[in-house]
Order: C-alpha cells, then structure tokens, then sequence
C-alpha cells in the first residue's frame, strides 16, 4: 500500500521538476538567439538518444530461441532495420517484426 | 518564412503516430496493470499520467514507491530519466520560438520520445515552423489518447496485451524507424552506431544515469 501523502508529494515533485525539464529550453526560445551551428546539433538528437534506448532493451533480453542463444530479437532489429532502410515504412518494419518474432517464438522455442 | 499552414498536415501527424501507438498501448497496459498492482486508485493512476505523462519514468517511481524509497530518490530517479527531455526541448525550441504563450505550454507539455521523433521524421517534408508545430500536435493527440485509454483499461482489465503476441517488441521497432530517417549521412550513422555501443557499456549506471550519460557523449561526439 503506498499512503496516499507520500503518494501526492512525489508525484507534484516529479510532475513540476519534468514539465521544467520539458518547458525551459522552448520558454527561454524567443530570448535565444539559436546559431546555425546549434541546429545543426539539435538534428543529431534523435541519432544520439533512441538507439540508446534500443540497444540496451534488444541486446539484454532474454529470449528463448536456443539456435540463436535467446538472442532472436536482436537478429530480428537486424532484419527488420534492413527492410525500414529499403521501404522507409513505419508500418511494415513493425509488421514484419511482430510477425517475425511470434513465428519464430511459437515454433523454434 | 511561409507561416500558411497547408490543409491535412495536422491528420497526416495524427496519422504518422498510429503505427507508433502499437508500442506505447503495450506499454500503457503495463503501466496501468502495475499502478493497480500497486493499489494505486484508478484516479490516482489517470492524475499521475496526467501530471508527470513520462512512461518511464512513472514505473520507476512507482517501483521506489512500492519499495518505500526515499522521496528524494524517486523523484531524482524519475527526473534523471526524464533528463533527455532537454535535449527534445532544445531541438524544438527554434520551431516554436515565435509562437505565444499556450503553444509553448502545449507543445512542452506533450514532449516524448515518440513524438519528437515522429515529427523529426517527417521533418523534410513539413514546409514552415507552422506545419512542425500542426504536424506535432496531430501526433500529439493520438499520443495521448492512445497512452490515457491503455493505461485506463490496463488498471481495470489487467494487462490485457496477449504476451505471446510480444507487442512491447513495438517500441524498439518503432524507434528504429523513427530514427533511420533522420540520418541523413555517414556522420549521423556514426552518432547512431555510438550511441547504440555506449549504451550497452553503460547500462549498469546506477540511478538510470546510462541513457543521458550516453545521450550527452553522443551529442559531444557530433559536436567534435
């Protein structure tokens, strides 16, 4: 049971303090004078954060496909990255990977 | 620059984000089988998801919270993981740095992983600040109706995604092809490649500090 005071109390504090995180670079935009050079970083986020997020998540997991050593879901991202690469398509990537991933659990586990 | 913002952009972001939300109504059954697990009321379970609205670190928090954590670890727990969130605000803010007061509120407020993503994804194709922000907001709402309904019927259903359909393996999929695109040469699959390889060197930080520290070397990497 998690009592309803201490429950409130972190939940403000963690709203408060992620709302700052989020909202205080675009509150103090129109006061910044935001170079070319800034931008051109900023387009490097999504390169720089996701695949941390990724990799971690598919490489420690525990699968239970013993020909691949409990690693399908790694071969799978492999796979599924080279057909995003060709098709360029949200969709199918996740597709075929859901697809691939339940095929290969439900008959090589 | 064109301020017009050309019909359907804001459906067309709406519509980008449906693919997305395979992976976050997994994740929000997670989230709201494990706040009624925790016996957390379903008002206090829709209050948190609409104060913090940061999945992740939500479940961190309410693993400290069932542990009887130290509040000040809960919630520095939960603001380290939200850390990355600066570097979305920062890349966002050129694209609303001429607009008023609410849209800056809204657009901070809604910031994600997915939602940045998908607009940065788009973002060759979106022809002003205008379309961005309209774009964002589109993948916005199905962002939140998708995240609010899943974590709703998870406290009350239970976990109710089938586990041998696997679907959290969505949200790295996802983030695959959200990310692919906006590598736009050799120098951004370099930063991908290393982010990848420090995140698993880095992943036994204490206090979730792995993400942001590898999200920030990566970032000084691109700089150098």
């Amino acid at each position: 049971m998690i009592e309803p005071g201490y429950f409130w109390n972190n939940v403000i504090l963690l709203a408060i303090g992620t709302l700052v995180i989020r909202g205080s670079l675009i509150a103090l935009s129109a006061k910044l004078r935001i170079s070319e050079r800034a931008r051109e970083l900023f387009s490097f986020i999504p390169a720089a954060v996701l695949p941390a997020f990724v990799a971690p998540a598919v490489y420690f997991h525990q699968g239970q496909v013993e020909a691949l050593m409990g690693k399908e879901r790694f071969v799978i991202l492999a796979l599924a990255t080279a057909l995003c690469y060709v098709t360029r398509s949200t969709l199918a990537t996740i597709a075929f990977g859901l697809a691939a991933l339940y095929l290969i659990t439900s008959n090589f586990a | 620059m064109a301020s017009t913002v050309r019909p359907g952009i804001f459906k067309k972001g709406f519509q980008a984000m449906l693919p997305i939300s395979t992976g976050i109504i997994p994740f929000g059954a997670v989230m709201g089988s494990i706040s009624a697990d925790a016996k957390l009321s379903l008002f206090e379970t829709i209050s948190m998801n609409v104060l913090v609205f940061a999945g992740t670190s939500q479940l961190a928090a309410i693993d400290l919270m069932a542990n009887n954590a130290a509040s000040a670890v809960i919630v520095m727990t939960g603001l380290i993981i939200n850390l990355r969130f600066l570097l979305y605000s920062a890349a966002l803010s050129p694209v609303v740095q001429s607009t008023g007061f609410w849209t800056k509120l809204a657009s901070s407020y809604v910031v994600t992983d997915q939602t940045y993503a998908v607009m940065s994804a788009h973002q060759d194709k979106l022809k002003s600040n205008a379309e961005s922000i309209t774009f964002y907001f589109g993948a916005s709402v199905c962002m939140l109706i998708a995240w609010h309904a899943s974590v709703v019927a998870g406290h009350i259903f239970g976990n109710f995604a089938p586990a041998s359909l696997a679907l959290d393996y969505a949200v790295p999929l996802s983030f695959v092809s959200l990310v692919l695109p906006t590598l736009k040469n050799r120098l951004y699959v370099v930063i991908a490649a290393f982010s990848s390889g420090v995140s698993l060197v880095l992943n036994g930080l204490p206090y979730r500090t792995g993400l942001i520290a590898t999200a920030l070397l990566s970032v000084a990497l691109a700089a150098f």
